[in-house]
């Protein structure tokens, strides 16, 4: 029983440690948060599957793997400011380790934290066939998914929960560049992240770019009407991660810096858009022995209405 | 030879749709540049009274809207609606020669 109980304790201070940084099924950064418009009264609706694996070389070999999906619903209030709602839901959050007692396998699923946030368009100049905007982006996300889920172990670590418990804001800007040609998206954005329950996970710092370059039609010569793109995407994810609080104090094995690039594809036409990326990391810096990034893939769809 | 006869049709479908229309305006609009930002425009202008359809020319950045007889539109009420939907009149005429003004940015 005394056995059962420290492995219980070993396992979620595993947890703990080594989910740390999870980036639940964000909207933002595949190509959503473009600085492009919403029009006034018009409303976005995206859907985006999320696949997301993760693991690292040592001993516990541990292995994160999250199955989720994230929808996202946009309103024009004015031509300038629109506002979102992005919730995800979690199909699964699994986490496998070794322990003391042999391979361990604790997951849960459900809503997770809805954010909100909104956009507005701080700076625009329009060109025949371009247009540059600066968008500066508010928000927050409210503790909405179940913090306190358990199984045979007990309650699972903070990391693997559904939702954190906490409030958070997040903040920056993003930049578009948008010809017929190509399109050119980057973001800056800030994550503080509140405390619940003696857990916090660390503040995030992102920067975000994007490439879209239309392969077809190969020319827009003669083409009358509004017809369908096929993009060719490429983006660049460089994150940065504070550690964790944990109690009064901090998770050496936590945080840490990751560069992800992402190629992908994108079908843009009048009201739908279907987009996929596989998001891969080039280089990763983690503290401790937090945990890594092996692939995140995305897909998904956007419709006008 | 597919390519060729779905750009033919679009011409087609578009050349028709504008030579049956009698009472039609063309706005020049800057910022156009994605299929997906062209549906606003489109949303927004059909809101117009009188409006019976909205034809976005994305790579000529164009929009042609199609009004019933009798009814007008005003440069107003076209650059109100290009700027809800996000975007900058350039250009204003109404079609066949008879022009309703231009002004450029």
């Amino acid at each position: 029983m005394g056995s059962n109980r420290r492995s219980v304790s070993v396992l979620a201070l595993i947890g703990s440690l080594l989910l740390t940084g999870e980036n639940t099924a964000q909207a933002a950064p595949n190509t959503f948060n473009t600085a492009l418009p919403v029009a006034q009264g018009q409303y976005l609706w995206r859907e985006q599957l999320v696949l997301r694996e993760r693991s690292d070389d040592g001993p516990l070999d541990r292995e994160v793997s999250v199955q989720a999906l994230g929808s996202v619903l946009g309103y024009g209030v004015t031509s300038k400011f629109a506002v979102f709602g992005m919730v995800p839901y979690f199909f699964n959050k699994e986490l496998d380790v070794t322990t003391p007692m042999g391979r361990v396998e604790r997951d849960t699923a459900g809503f997770g934290d809805i954010s909100l946030f909104g956009r507005y368009t701080l700076y625009k100049k329009d060109f025949t066939g371009s247009t540059f905007r600066v968008a500066p982006v508010f928000g927050l996300t409210a503790p909405t998914g179940d913090d306190n889920d358990s199984d045979r172990f007990g309650e699972l670590p903070r990391p693997l929960q559904a939702g954190d418990g906490a409030w958070d804001v997040f903040g920056g800007a993003v930049v578009t560049y948008q010809t017929l040609q190509y399109q050119v998206d980057g973001q800056l954005l800030y994550r503080e992240n509140g405390r619940h329950d003696g857990f916090a996970r660390g503040d995030e710092t992102r920067f975000d770019a994007s490439l879209q370059y239309r392969i077809w039609p190969r020319s827009m010569k003669g083409v009358p009407g509004t017809p369908g793109f096929v993009y060719a995407l490429l983006e660049s994810n460089l994150i940065h991660r504070e550690r964790d609080d944990v109690g009064s104090g901090t998770d050496a094995n936590s945080g840490g810096t990751q560069w992800l690039l992402a190629p992908g594809l994108q079908y843009v036409s009048r009201g739908w858009i279907v987009e996929g990326t596989v998001q891969l990391p080039v280089a990763e810096d983690p503290r401790g022995d937090a945990i890594e990034d092996d692939y995140i893939v995305r897909v998904g769809f956007r419709r006008n209405f | 030879m597919v390519r060729k006869l779905t750009l033919l049709l679009s011409a087609l479908t578009v050349s028709i749709a504008v030579l049956a229309a009698d009472n039609q305006y063309v706005l020049g609009v800057d910022g156009l540049a994605c299929p997906f930002c062209a549906y606003g425009i489109e949303k927004r202008l059909n809101k117009v009274d009188g409006v019976t359809g909205v034809q976005v020319d994305v790579g000529e950045s164009v929009v042609h809207v199609i009004l019933q007889e009798g009814k007008t539109l005003t440069e107003d009420q076209a650059r109100k609606a290009v700027d809800e939907a996000g975007f900058t009149l350039r250009s204003y005429s109404k079609a066949e020669g008879k022009k309703g003004g231009s002004n450029g940015q």
